[in-house]
């Protein structure tokens, strides 16, 4: 891969932005390769760099955006085109084909299997192709919906007693009372008769 | 009244059946147990006459005749069951018809996990273990797997995703074993297990239920299918799972004790159970239509906590199910169904505090009309399962208040004669040892049955360490429970009490070191039995020190609680029993293949855990490029379910922007969001996707602080 060369910058800038700027993106960039899980940093760095080329251009254009941002867009957009080639399918939105890429990367098992290929321009080997094409998700089965509704189940004499829960304030000081006067005449004959 | 179905999906129709009728063998059995009782309940009548009786006396009476003939129920059933292995009894469902030749090619089954918060990695370690066993047996295509989430922990969930698509993608088996979560846990795990009905349930013609740490061989799995289908009218057949991967002395014990005693009690209970059995929630199959023809559980009328959701459900359903002359069986001498148990004092009667709230809750099932009587009696004995706790402890405190009115009353014991004539030659002391006598051969002799049950079979000898180490560890056992049960009764009591007042017990995060309960924990679980222990023990010495020494077992126990808590959770002393061949069981000397590569796999992970930190769900769902395009994928899929739909709406009518929070994510971090705006977010897949690529587009200064770490996390 040939970064543009030479700049027209002075030193310690490239794109018009300074190193720094640009190391900044390489890490973000790096970091989203490496949350893909590729491992190897030879494949890495060229990638990397093939996004930042990409990004590099765009940069004297798009003053107003970071080198960062360029190029985490480019990489955003090298991603959809390659999920885009390589699936074949006819396109929903960019999110739905970028988690449909994702899952295909995973099942297909990219990150221990197909390195080599990943971002790669086609054609591709046939296992790698068909791999990616035919990984699905399949989180259940049809639904074949039915419905249950609880039958009523007749509480008997327990029933009533939880009634009671339901009794205005008034008739429910009544029934403590009651209750209360029931224990006190208990108590009172209990007591007699120990005397 | 039921709701309106959002589907417009139709209602499973009612298949009527003959009433099934429980025979003579229910009233032989509770016969026995209700003439012991009423024998013991005679002497113990007599020796309150001798001693002087009083109300206190009658109160005292009352709670032994209770107390004593629940000790006799599970005395009989040991009987029972220890004559049953020697006779051999052939009122066994898997006795009943050849089921072994019978064909499952023509079935579908679905083996259901209901998951809620539980260590993901175990659950799928368990559906592993099963899976490929299953696969061993060659019927792995009449079979399909759902994991069940109902997790509400950020973390968990997308942990049980990351763990279910690996899963699912070492074994090849996607459009095999499925996940999906619910919106809202509403019904908790019936409202889940309900949930699963109506979405697939009419894909299966019969369902089994896992728990999260529950295993199975797959021969067995097969077996429960061809039972049912031998026996069109069977609704339910529960296994009974042997208790196993105990590490702690603590769990050891209980798994000890679970595999040699189980044997006889489960006989016994099949005996008077038969075609009238119980359901515990978890490795039991169940005939899908009539489950659902029969088992939407009704909330219950009236207040928290007797009102509303049920929450054990699983006796309910079997006895909705008998309702309708279906019929369910124990298989208790169906192998190869496991589970786990607790592995601290501590978190059992952490189990128990939940378990103890849906079995009081059966007080009002009960009595429901139209239930068959055997449910009622399983229902009954799961209450006074718990109940019993309290009415030791009034026993007990009764007791000592009779002691205290006559010590305080300074006048002297005058016995006078038994009114049986029989035990007129005893003196009171004799009378009274007699009475004890009687109470521990009933607590003891199903032990002595399980140990000479054991003797009889050179092969369970042999599994269980030789009949020397077996007989020794049913003594280490014996003893721990002396000193376990006080503290169950404390405990149990105070579930009781605080569920009957409406109140929660909170439970402090336990704090456990790597290797089982830390001391604090213990201290501040155990402080309170260790004070009751020591003012109980000292007020008793105070008035009669002989009676103190009949005390002191009940006391001890209490005393010693933090040290025996704390010791018994040790996986160390665990191993160091298992090396001195104590509390063996067939499991460990003789794992099977399931059992092997459970442990195996589970030591694996163990080595290398998901090292949680906060937020970890949250970041990786939505930074991880696999695990959002997991997370995304399945939300997806979820949005075509139209129960989920009807709830997706319901949630967003709570006037949450979704995308007004997802800006506030991004730019303040998921601190600056509430648990449930963030789950809000987390459940929306067009936000989760569009989060994925502003959290790696957006330029630093746009994001929080928060993300920057997340992500150089999540990229290592």
């Amino acid at each position: 891969m040939n970064l543009p060369n030479p700049w027209p910058d002075e030193p310690g800038h490239i794109a018009g932005r300074p190193l720094e700027e640009w190391n900044a993106a390489y890490l973000k960039v790096e970091c989203y390769f490496h949350a893909l899980r590729l491992r190897n940093h030879v494949l890495l760095g060229e990638l990397v760099l093939n996004v930042l080329d990409r990004a590099m251009k765009r940069a004297p254009q798009e003053l107003e955006h970071s080198a960062t941002e360029i190029a985490t867009d480019e990489m955003d957009k090298l991603l959809a085109h390659w999920f885009r080639d390589v699936l074949k399918e006819p396109t929903g939105s960019a999110q739905i084909l970028s988690t449909r890429g994702r899952l295909a990367l995973y099942l297909a098992d990219m990150p221990q299997r197909w390195q080599a290929q990943f971002l790669r321009p086609g054609p591709w080997p046939e296992e790698f192709v068909t791999a990616m094409r035919t990984s699905y998700m399949d989180a259940g089965p049809d639904f074949q919906l039915a419905r249950m509704s609880p039958r009523p189940l007749d509480l008997g004499p327990i029933g009533t007693l939880t009634n009671l829960s339901r009794l205005g304030f008034w008739k429910m000081i009544l029934l403590w009372m009651l209750l209360a006067a029931i224990l006190i005449v208990i108590f009172m004959t209990h007591w007699r008769g120990n005397e | 009244m039921s709701n309106p179905h959002p589907s417009g999906a139709p209602a499973p129709t009612i298949t009527a059946l003959p009433r099934i009728s429980g025979g003579w063998r229910v009233f032989f059995f509770y016969t026995c147990a209700f003439v012991l009782t009423g024998f013991v309940s005679l002497l113990f009548a007599d020796l309150i006459w001798r001693t002087g009786w009083s109300p206190a006396g009658t109160l005292l009476l009352l709670l032994f005749v209770i107390l004593f003939l629940l000790a006799a129920v599970g005395c009989v059933h040991g009987v029972f069951g220890f004559v049953l292995q020697l006779t051999g009894d052939s009122r066994r469902i898997t006795r009943l018809a050849d089921y072994k030749h019978q064909s499952i090619t023509s079935t579908s089954t679905a083996i259901v996990f209901p998951v809620y918060n539980e260590d993901s990695a175990r659950v799928c370690e368990g559906l592993r273990a099963t899976y490929e066993s299953l696969a061993r047996t060659g019927h792995l295509d009449r079979f399909d797997f759902f994991i069940l989430s109902d997790s509400t922990n950020p973390d968990r969930w997308v942990a049980e995703e990351r763990r279910w698509f690996d899963l699912v993608k070492d074994l090849n088996a996607l459009g095999n074993i499925f996940y999906r979560r619910r919106i809202q846990n509403e019904g908790k795990k019936s409202g889940n297990i309900r949930d699963f009905l109506s979405t697939w349930g009419k894909r299966y013609r019969y369902c089994i239920v896992f728990d999260a740490d529950s295993l199975m061989r797959g021969e067995t799995v097969v077996d429960l299918v061809r039972l049912m289908e031998a026996h069109p009218n069977v609704g339910m057949i529960q296994t009974v799972p042997a208790l196993v991967n105990a590490e702690s002395l603590f769990g050891r014990i209980q798994q000890f004790s679970n595999r040699l005693y189980a044997r006889i009690f489960i006989s016994g209970l099949n005996y008077w159970a038969q075609s009238f059995g119980n359901y515990w929630g978890h490795n039991a199959i169940f005939r899908t239509e009539p489950f659902m023809q029969c088992c939407d559980l009704p909330h219950l009328p009236g207040r928290k906590p007797f009102g509303g959701q049920i929450l054990s459900h699983d006796f309910v359903e079997a006895a909705l199910l008998l309702k309708e002359n279906w019929q369910v069986w124990l298989a208790h001498d169906l192998e190869g169904s496991y589970e786990e148990a607790p592995q601290s004092m501590i978190e059992n009667a952490q189990r128990d505090r939940r378990w103890c709230q849906g079995n009081l809750q059966h007080a009002l099932v009960v009595f429901a009309r139209g239930l068959r009587g055997l449910s009622r009696i399983h229902l009954a004995m799961g209450i006074f399962g718990y109940l019993s706790s309290p009415l030791w402890l009034a026993f007990l405190l009764t007791f000592n208040r009779i002691l205290y009115t006559k010590q305080s009353s300074g006048l002297s014991d005058i016995p006078v004669r038994a009114f049986t004539p029989i035990l007129g030659f005893m003196s009171v002391t004799q009378h009274a040892f007699l009475i004890f006598t009687i109470c521990m051969t009933v607590l003891f002799l199903p032990k002595v049955l399980a140990l000479v049950d054991l003797s009889y079979d050179s092969v369970r000898r042999r599994q269980f360490g030789g009949l020397h180490r077996a007989a020794f560890s049913a003594v280490l056992e014996t003893a721990f429970s002396a000193l376990h049960a006080p503290l169950q009764m404390l405990w149990h009591s105070k579930f009781v009490a605080t569920i009957l007042l409406g109140m929660g017990v909170n439970w402090a995060t336990q704090n456990r070191t790597a290797d089982g309960t830390a001391w604090s924990s213990a201290i501040r679980a155990h402080a309170g039995h260790t004070v009751i222990g020591l003012v109980w023990g000292a007020c008793v010495w105070q008035l009669d020190r002989t009676t103190f020494w009949w005390f002191a077992p009940v006391m001890l126990g209490m005393v010693v609680s933090i040290p025996l808590s704390v010791f018994t959770s040790r996986a160390a002393l665990g191993q160091l029993a298992r090396n001195s061949g104590l509390f063996l069981t067939p499991e460990e000397t003789e794992p099977g293949k399931e059992l092997v590569a459970l442990r195996s796999r589970v030591t694996e992970q163990e080595a290398n855990p998901i090292e949680f930190w906060p937020h970890w769900g949250l970041a990786h769902a939505v930074a991880d490029p696999y695990v959002n395009a997991i997370h995304v994928s399945l939300l997806r899929e979820k949005e075509l379910n139209p129960i989920y739909v009807e709830a997706l709406l319901q949630f967003r009518g709570g006037g949450l922007q979704v995308l007004v929070l997802a800006e506030r994510l991004l730019s303040d971090g998921p601190d600056a969001l509430q648990p449930a705006e963030r789950m809000f977010v987390m459940i929306d897949s067009e936000t989760m996707a569009w989060l994925h690529r502003e959290v790696w587009v957006r330029p630093p200064t746009k994001l929080a602080a928060w993300w920057h770490g997340a992500i150089q996390r999540i990229a290592r």
